[in-house]
């Protein structure tokens, strides 16, 4: 695998056709080459909007995306062919009734023979653990086990990269740590935004997003660090929630 | 999050004679069985056909509760049909509509229930290769079928959790309160799942290079 590049990218929408342009991400230069790459930041800095660009689900207003050299705009398929994308919520990724249906439902394109595409699912379901949950219908399973389906149905087809967007906000703690310990046993490479401060300090790099622009960008403990310095002066810093006026008085 | 309701029932494993029938053959019996709801004149002649199916059913090993639960969804629907056409034509002509619907339902049922979804979708493109040359790709004709199958029950679950939240708030007298948010709510879903068809590379043209 080669690397992903982000050249000077910013992320606009326009909510009417009257107003100015929103930006969501500005002026956006990265090289992506670690193995281990986490995303932390508030609700709305515009995380998931950095990782739907590395597989062309966003595409910039300006600047490129390239992955391994392929333009993400210009060359979506062979993008999305090497970039799996898995979302927070695993029910609106799922398309298929069961999982053995779902698994199979990505191995189509790549394996015409219905047979041989049986017996790979089987394979990758069992690789997950998900074997004997396979025929059951994926609103019967647990929170875990969806994101695991999920999981299995994107590295069925072998992508090169793994994006994940907030994978474990849904989770409880036991399916973290589920979670976490697969994540930990695969060998593409992992780009994942997380509210899980716990999660993002096992990245070997570790880019803060704030306002929609990179605020830090390096090693997890400083990023972490960086993190719960701009959440605290946020809290602090004087607003209606935090206005004297505006602060219940103990009695 | 709620458990949706299922109005085609999903695959049953087994081995019955219907499990074994061709798919050519399933495909052809919910073709007849639409096209003589158009064609049967007679009450008791769709009563008949309609027990033949539903035995057909029960042959397969679905069970009779999956066959309650594949037909009382469409109830409130055939219970009004059926009214205004009782209303407006007579009693036996109602009869008639509301039986003839009820038999592509449980014809729809015996081809999604004993046949594999993917062994449905790989019968959907054999069916519509001929259109290829027409420009038609026939894996997005058989990832169509396929988000509507996971749809259907979708819409239906959304509708159910709408009418409870209303429920609590005492709006369930209010449409608006009710129509609105579901059509929300599937509007998203669509995004979702469109999203997420993108995510995987599924629904591409067949002829984009693979670079």
């Amino acid at each position: 695998m080669g690397s992903i590049i982000l050249n000077a990218v910013s992320v606009s929408v326009y909510e009417d056709e009257h107003s100015s342009p929103k930006a969501l991400l500005q002026d956006v230069s990265l090289e992506l080459t670690e193995q281990r790459i986490a995303v932390i930041g508030a609700n709305g800095s515009g995380k998931s909007t950095l990782l739907r660009l590395l597989n062309g689900l966003v595409p910039p207003s300006q600047g490129t995306v390239t992955v391994d050299g392929a333009d993400t705009v210009a060359e979506a398929r062979k993008v999305r062919s090497q970039v799996g994308f898995v979302f927070t919520d695993p029910l609106s990724q799922l398309v298929m009734p069961t999982g053995r249906e779902d698994v199979e439902l990505s191995l189509r394109r790549s394996v015409k023979n219905r047979k041989e595409r049986a017996t790979r699912a089987e394979s990758v379901l069992e690789r997950f653990g998900l074997l004997p949950l396979a025929d059951q219908s994926i609103y019967e399973l647990s929170g875990g086990e969806r994101q695991l389906l999920a999981l299995a149905a994107v590295l069925a087809v072998n992508p090169a990269v793994l994006v994940l967007d907030e994978p474990s906000t849904l989770l409880d703690l036991r399916n973290r740590e589920l979670l976490r310990r697969t994540l930990a046993d695969l060998e593409q490479q992992i780009i994942l935004s997380t509210h899980d401060l716990e999660l993002a300090l096992e990245a070997e790099r570790v880019l803060v997003v704030d306002g929609g622009r990179i605020v830090f960008d390096g090693g997890a403990s400083d990023a972490v660090e960086h993190y719960r310095a701009l959440c605290s002066a946020v809290v602090e810093a004087p607003g209606p929630r935090n206005h004297p006026q505006n602060q219940v008085q103990a009695p | 999050m709620r458990r949706r309701g299922v109005l085609i029932p999903y695959y049953v494993r087994g081995n019955s004679v219907v499990h074994r029938t061709p798919l050519w053959l399933k495909f052809l019996l919910v073709a007849a069985c639409g096209l003589a709801s158009f064609l049967i004149v007679d009450w008791l002649v769709s009563a008949v056909v309609l027990a033949i199916m539903c035995a057909l059913f029960l042959l397969s090993g679905a069970g009779f509760k999956r066959l309650i639960r594949a037909v009382w969804l469409v109830t409130p629907l055939l219970a009004a049909v059926g009214a205004f056409q009782w209303w407006q034509l007579g009693g036996p002509v109602a009869a008639r509509i509301v039986l003839n619907v009820l038999v592509c339902v449980v014809a729809a049922s015996v081809l999604t229930a004993t046949t594999p979804v993917q062994a449905l979708l790989d019968g959907v493109v054999a069916l519509s290769k001929p259109f290829r040359r027409f420009g038609a790709d026939p894996e997005r004709f058989a990832l169509t079928i396929a988000i509507m199958l996971r749809s259907i029950p979708f819409i239906a679950g959304a509708f159910s959790d709408v009418r409870d939240s209303a429920r609590a708030r005492g709006l369930e007298r209010n449409p608006r309160a009710l129509v609105l948010p579901v059509f929300i709510t599937t509007v998203a879903y669509a995004r979702q799942t469109g999203d997420a068809l993108a995510a995987r590379g599924l629904g591409e043209a067949e002829d984009s290079p693979v670079d």
